[in-house]
């Protein structure tokens, strides 16, 4: 908190100088479109709304949520949506080259010990005898599109077990559950809330887990628009603090059981208005649960596992080589760590 | 002009009927493109085009060479292009065998018109997912879809060009007692052709469109998956190296039914 | 072979265009149909050569069709109907080919045909490099190929300018001096009616029915310009025609 109140104190220092007089005016009730996605990794937005921290914050915040991460990335780049919480793939990187976008804190995260993202193969493929990573060789892997968070995650797999596979895009997550299940890819990796529940109806099978292969892999980071970051330092940080809060209150009631099973009810009944709005509460609530994954306090960036990542984009020419963390990240507003 | 009026000075006849007539600007086209392609130059080189809206062109022809000289320029040309001879081949093949039995058969034409005009609508790219559960993930899902595309556009073109054609001309064949089907390869056929291969410049110009749409699943090589790829990764100068080589594509399959035209229809010019 | 129509009537729904028609088309002779515009001459013409079915009467062929006729009813029509994409050649073999005529066969017939109607430079032209006047004769030299009992001609002259159409009645009055040839000849060109028949058939307004049958006994070669007795049977046609024709006019712009 000392820190935080340190760059509050600077920032404001910062808006005040750049903007003069009005500056105060500006920071209540700042109107801010907030990006997301109807995941449960994107509680802490929802929890940050609905317990008002961003209003404390003096951020009045606007939830616009989309169907997929590419669109909200795209949103920020043109100024249409401020902050967001979305996997680092080639596209953010790239856009974080052309001077659009800046990763400015961590969010979700592999952590040994808790359920993360999990490797799943298709049933033919199971019962052909893929019953653990190390059969993937030769295997379809399926994955979004090159340069997504899939196509990293299935190489670094294959590269830790020193085998080849082949990579097969299909655009969207239904089409490659649609695949896996009929046996047209072999396998896949996702978050344990959708992957349990394909393999509770037995057509896939999970076969091993991503945070053997990427033991502290930092799966989503918070991210805004270049001009934000740049010269909107005192707003940003307020974002950050409030988003903060609500990943504090997330993990301590569904990762440490601060509140016991009383308080996961009350938290998976503020997630249930946002996230399988479309199923019954007592449906929805196993998902939910199933979908627990730290977000990083404090949002905490891990920057050797940035590091690692863009190292990978890098070396598959996916994207610019020259590019440099510098480039796609601003590590003025969180704690960073190496691990 | 009378006696009554004071002689004036004779006035020459004012022109006034130029325009409206087209003429052959050769170079204009080129130009435009030109001009086009060095305002985007200059105006990324200077900055105040950004490199989010448009990439340099010249970075977008070094992208082209480093494909041609990767050899990956063939490795996805080559999927692209055998999706397209393939899709496109059978489309237009059954395309113009339904469009003429419409142009000739009542019974058909009754019973296929209104069936095309309700799937010609449909996106093509809507029905994929079905599509890869029809024909699996691999290529023949990829050449239904172009096949499906250029289905109904070219018969279309191809009964109203069966029907525009002469009914004088098949009179008189009658008249001369040619057999049926000595009209239909003799007269309609020929007497179709012009309509069918204009219907074919639309239908080919779809099969590239869907191209795109049908290397979205499971295609690790092509233009279209080469596209697609760029365009998740944000990487205009291989986007618009992708457009452009589609763009050249069109541009080669019309020359070569150009050529077709000439050859086959050197009698209208 | 002669044609003989008896007692021919024809309707388009309610519509009378033909009634109570009979008369012969003699062998070797050329027989002119004339009226005014909507008179039913080519519905006429249709039903003789059996594009279309008579609602009454009956169309009757006298006698055999010479020897090696291939297509005894055969029409020369106004606008030529010469396919466009086959040459001078290629639009008479069209005919042959279904009769399995092919081959040196064919050759001969064409080069006969092409020499008839003075073609034989232009057999490898295609009908677009050709005159009206050139078309129309490739059209006359394709109904000679499948040699006819009968030539159906429907006002084959009117879609060319006068010049030209003096040029091919003069060639069509050599040809059949030449070898004489049987013709039934729609037209609303008189002079055309008095230069080429030998009988000419008035019809009346709609519904058309034979308001006289002229016969003009000079051969066709002396028919020249100047004829007194042509100049005056055609006054005798214009005469008969006139008030025909201005009813005619009247009553369509009467519906």
């Amino acid at each position: 908190m000392v820190t935080l109140n340190r760059r509050q104190t600077m920032g404001l220092i910062g808006a005040a100088a750049a903007t003069g007089l009005a500056a105060p005016a500006i920071a209540q009730n700042k109107r801010i479109v907030v990006g997301a996605l109807r995941f449960t990794s994107h509680s802490a937005s929802f929890i940050a709304a609905e317990r008002a921290y961003f209003a404390d914050a003096g951020l009045d915040v606007e939830l616009r949520f989309f169907q997929a991460a590419q669109p909200m990335a795209v949103a920020i780049a043109s100024g249409d949506v401020d902050y967001a919480v979305t996997a680092i793939s080639g596209g953010l990187i790239s856009l974080a080259d052309k001077g659009a976008i800046k990763v400015i804190g961590g969010a979700l995260s592999e952590e040994p010990g808790i359920d993360g993202q999990k490797i799943l193969a298709s049933d033919a493929a199971f019962q052909a005898g893929l019953t653990s990573p190390a059969g993937l060789a030769g295997k379809k892997f399926g994955i979004s599109t090159a340069g997504s968070s899939f196509h990293y995650m299935g190489s670094k797999v294959a590269q830790a077990e020193g085998i080849e596979m082949s990579f097969t895009p299909l655009q969207k997550v239904g089409a490659i559950i649609g695949a896996l299940k009929t046996g047209q890819i072999d396998a896949w990796s996702i978050v344990p809330h959708i992957a349990k529940p394909l393999a509770g109806s037995g057509d896939v099978h999970i076969i091993g887990n991503v945070s053997d292969y990427l033991p502290n892999y930092q799966v989503t980071t918070v991210f805004t628009s270049a001009d934000n970051a740049n010269n909107e330092r005192q707003q940003t940080s307020d974002f950050l603090s409030a988003f903060s809060r609500g990943a504090t209150d997330y993990n301590s009631t569904m990762i440490d059981n601060a509140g016991g099973q009383e308080g996961v009810d009350e938290m998976v009944d503020l997630i249930h208005k946002y996230v399988y709005t479309d199923r019954e509460r007592d449906k929805a609530a196993p998902s939910i649960i199933n979908g627990t994954m730290r977000i990083n306090e404090g949002a905490r960036l891990n920057v050797a596992s940035v590091q690692d990542q863009l190292g990978w984009f890098q070396s598959e020419g996916l994207i610019d080589a020259d590019i440099s963390m510098d480039t796609f990240v601003d590590t003025s507003f969180v704690e960073t760590f190496e691990a | 002009m009378s006696d009554s009026t004071a002689p004036t000075q004779p006035i020459e006849v004012r022109f006034r009927g130029g325009g409206f007539a087209p003429k052959a600007r050769r170079w204009v086209g080129l130009a435009v493109f030109i001009f086009l392609i060095g305002i985007t130059e200059v105006g990324t080189r200077q900055g105040w085009i950004s490199s989010l809206t448009l990439p340099k062109p010249s970075d977008v022809l070094a992208t082209f060479g480093e494909l041609w000289e990767s050899g990956l320029l063939f490795k996805h040309l080559l999927p692209s292009l055998s999706r397209l001879a393939v899709g496109a081949a059978i489309g237009a093949s059954v395309g113009i065998a339904v469009g003429i039995m419409i142009g000739l058969f009542s019974y058909v034409r009754a019973g296929m018109v209104p069936l095309v005009a309700a799937i010609f609508p449909i996106p093509k790219i809507a029905l994929l997912p079905l599509f890869v559960i029809w024909f699996g993930i691999d290529e023949a899902s990829k050449y239904a879809l172009i096949a499906f595309g250029t289905f109904t556009p070219t018969v279309v073109a191809t009964y109203g060009a069966v029907d525009n054609v002469d009914r004088s001309l098949i009179r008189m064949g009658q008249s001369f007692g040619l057999s049926w089907l000595s009209i239909v390869r003799k007269i309609v056929l020929p007497g179709a052709m012009p309509g069918i291969l204009s219907g074919l410049r639309i239908s080919l110009a779809i099969a590239i469109i869907l191209l795109v749409a049908a290397e979205m699943l499971g295609a690790e090589y092509g233009i279209g998956a080469y596209i697609l790829e760029a365009g998740s990764l944000y990487d205009l100068e291989r986007l618009f190296a992708g457009v452009v080589i589609l763009s050249l594509l069109g541009v080669i399959l019309s020359t070569i039914i150009g050529f077709i035209e000439h050859r086959l229809l050197g009698w209208r010019a | 072979m002669d044609i003989r129509l008896e007692a021919i009537s024809h309707s388009y729904g309610d519509t009378e265009v033909l009634r109570d028609i009979s008369l012969d088309i003699p062998n070797g002779k050329i027989v002119c149909f004339v009226g005014p515009s909507g008179c039913g001459k080519s519905t006429l013409l249709r039903l003789i050569g059996g594009l279309e079915r008579a609602s009454k009467g009956r169309i009757l062929q006298l006698g055999t069709p010479p020897k090696g006729c291939l297509n005894p009813l055969t029409y020369v029509f106004q606008d030529f109907a010469l396919l466009p994409w086959r040459s001078v050649q290629g639009n008479i073999s069209l005919v042959l080919e279904d009769h399995g005529i092919k081959g040196t066969q064919a050759d001969t017939i064409i080069a006969d045909v092409l020499a008839r109607t003075k073609l034989s430079d232009f057999s490898k032209a295609l009908p677009r490099q050709l005159s009206g006047g050139m078309k129309q004769r490739v059209a006359i030299a394709r109904a000679l190929a499948v040699k006819p009992a009968v030539m159906l001609m429907d006002e084959p002259l009117s879609a060319l300018d006068s010049q030209t159409r003096e040029l091919l009645m003069d060639d069509l009055v050599a040809l059949w001096t030449r070898q004489s040839f049987t013709a039934a000849y729609v037209t609303h060109n008189l002079a055309e009616a008095v230069r080429l028949g030998h009988r000419i058939v008035v019809l009346s307004r709609r519904p058309g029915e034979v308001r006289e049958i002229v016969e003009i006994d000079i051969p066709l070669a002396d028919r020249s310009h100047g004829n007194a007795k042509l100049e005056q049977t055609q006054k005798h046609l214009w005469d008969m025609m006139r008030d025909e024709a201005r009813a005619a006019d009247e009553e369509l712009l009467d519906v």
